[in-house]
């Protein structure tokens, strides 16, 4: 069917332009841009000169690498203890099982706007405003639920004859999670893991209202920035757009496959 | 696991959770919802005023725009992108068409772009001045250009053409492995019946992928409701807020204007819209498989 893959090409094109035509831009000079944006004359890495002379970009992708590593290592180990809890062990009443099963999964419906102004406050009040764990904090408790979701969703999925064998072998409890349940988890853990971290990475509505310091900068907020920064230099805003776009699809070509995958495998079991 | 389940061992598994979650979304939850009572600014002691800030919030025409606005996106997107999507997936199967794996990737790759970074390109795509569109349609010798962004009545539109712009591929990554996962001898049993394309997928494809479509539009609607840093860089709101959507009206209430009082009030009232479509939506979606599981028991 010849139409199938021109529908597809097609909508694969009007995907890809915006794309391509940022990073043609950023090669161009700013009234370039204005007038004649079209034409592939003059095209030089001066706009990248400025935005390396203006943006610390450093400074925003070290804060937002200590972001993301931190609140991804709590927030997994945390959800994975939790998901192990509430779907392997027996609790004294079970209604605490579920209890506890409940308030969590229910934080999913909870959009994120209405924690704002209260985490805010709380920020204050635990004297953390103005460290990464203002952020990380935040971070780690509104993905908890989801991750919770996922694991226990993979962890109900298979029966537990392997971890009662490695305990009547004289496993204690910190070496099964460690040696055998994990490694068994490890698809779900992946998924996990990817998740919190592009959610981490592309933050904005916590950033935007917790960072006040211009020091812990985090790249969505400086992304936000740059039109207020470069005004009418779109040449400048547009080289460092690429500069934070480029990375986020290289990461994304290197691990597009185990992306995808885990987006699935979430969505259809979840 | 009895074995492993003393006091001491489930109480060292949930407690770090609890820490977390705990003080930092369950109690934000209860201190909005307090606060939406009264007509706290910010600083000092607030008054408890009742229900006077939902009541003023109904009176409110610029809740009205926002509202609005969000559902027009929720339309658009519900409309478009959930059958464009699943389109798009029955196409990356047909094994004909070369390129369908480089296609499906590039698809998918918007999804992993920052928001507020898709805002930005887009500005650059759709602004009326310097936007790519427009400057298109002048090279084309168009001169009547119309107002994608920034404008009276096309920007709602555009922020959901952006939106769907970055979720396409999400959602058609998520059709595509619905498809996968069906069984191909019921396809190949009709097709010996000499069932058309069109037909197997009206009458077997679409059923079989009921709940797929029902995740995917649960997806779109709490994502719509979460729109925020696409209406940010677009527009800030329009002029005079003409463009908000219900998110970014109660950002500038809470953070610009320090009503917070007001601006937890709506954040309230988003919360519950979108707890209640997603209820309505469920509770629809479950009637339908009890119905099919009546049916089928017969």
């Amino acid at each position: 069917m010849v139409g199938a893959g021109i529908v597809l090409y097609l909508v694969t094109f009007i995907v890809i332009v915006p794309l391509l035509w940022i990073v043609l831009l950023s090669f161009e000079n700013s009234s370039r841009i204005l007038s004649d944006p079209f034409s592939l004359s003059q095209l030089s890495l001066a706009n990248y000169r400025s935005v390396f002379a203006t943006v610390n970009l450093l400074l925003l992708y070290k804060n937002t690498l200590v972001l993301v590593v931190c609140s991804v290592l709590i927030v997994v180990t945390v959800s994975f203890m939790l998901s192990y809890a509430l779907t392997r062990m027996t609790f004294r009443h079970p209604l605490i099982r579920s209890g506890l099963r409940t308030l969590f999964l229910s934080g999913l419906a909870v959009p994120v706007y209405i924690l704002l102004f209260p985490v805010y406050k709380l920020d204050i009040a635990f004297h953390l405003f103005g460290t990464y764990a203002s952020l990380i904090v935040p971070y780690v408790a509104v993905q908890i639920s989801f991750d919770t979701l996922l694991l226990t969703g993979f962890l109900a999925g298979f029966p537990g004859e392997i971890e009662h064998a490695a305990f009547v072998d004289g496993c204690g409890l910190y070496s099964l999670l460690r040696y055998v349940v994990a490694p068994i988890m490890r698809p779900a853990l992946v998924t996990v893991v990817i998740f919190n971290a592009v959610y981490a990475w592309n933050e904005f509505p916590f950033a935007v209202t917790l960072i006040q310091k211009p020091s812990l900068t985090t790249i969505a907020l400086g992304v936000s920035e740059f039109q207020g920064q470069y005004v009418v230099d779109y040449g400048a805003m547009m080289a460092a757009a690429t500069l934070v776009l480029v990375p986020q699809l290289m990461f994304y070509a290197l691990f597009q496959k185990k992306v995808v995958a885990g987006m699935t495998l979430g969505a259809v079991t979840g | 696991m009895s074995f492993l389940s003393t006091r001491w061992r489930i109480c060292v598994m949930v407690t770090p959770a609890l820490l977390f979650y705990v003080p930092f979304v369950v109690l934000p939850v209860a201190l909005s919802a307090y606060y939406s009572l009264t007509s706290f600014s910010g600083i000092g002691r607030s008054k408890f005023v009742g229900l006077t800030n939902y009541t003023s919030l109904f009176h409110d025409t610029f809740f009205w725009i926002s509202f609005r606005n969000t559902g027009i996106i929720l339309v658009e997107a519900l409309i478009l992108l959930v059958p464009a999507a699943f389109c798009l997936a029955l196409l990356m199967r047909d094994r004909r068409v070369p390129g369908a794996q480089a296609a499906r990737a590039l698809i998918f790759a918007p999804v992993i772009i920052a928001p507020i970074l898709v805002g930005l390109i887009f500005v650059f795509i759709l602004d009326p001045n310097i936007g790519l569109v427009n400057q298109a349609l002048g090279a084309l010798g168009i001169h009547d250009k119309p107002q994608w962004i920034g404008g009276a009545t096309f920007t709602p539109y555009a922020v959901g053409f952006v939106y769907m712009w970055q979720t396409m591929g999400f959602i058609m990554t998520i059709f595509y492995a619905g498809l996968q996962m069906l069984p191909r001898e019921v396809f190949e049993a009709a097709t010996v019946d000499g069932a058309r394309y069109r037909d197997q997928v009206r009458y077997i494809t679409i059923p079989l992928l009921r709940d797929t479509f029902g995740i995917c539009t649960v997806l779109v609607i709490t994502g719509v409701f979460r729109i925020f840093e696409l209406v940010y860089e677009l527009t800030g709101g329009g002029p005079v807020h003409d463009s908000d959507v219900l998110t970014s009206y109660m950002y500038y209430l809470t953070f610009t204007t320090f009503r917070y009082g007001y601006g937890m009030a709506l954040a309230v009232v988003i919360c519950l819209l979108s707890i209640g479509i997603f209820s309505l939506y469920l509770f629809t979606a479950a009637r339908r498989r009890d119905k099919v599981r009546m049916i089928g028991n017969e």
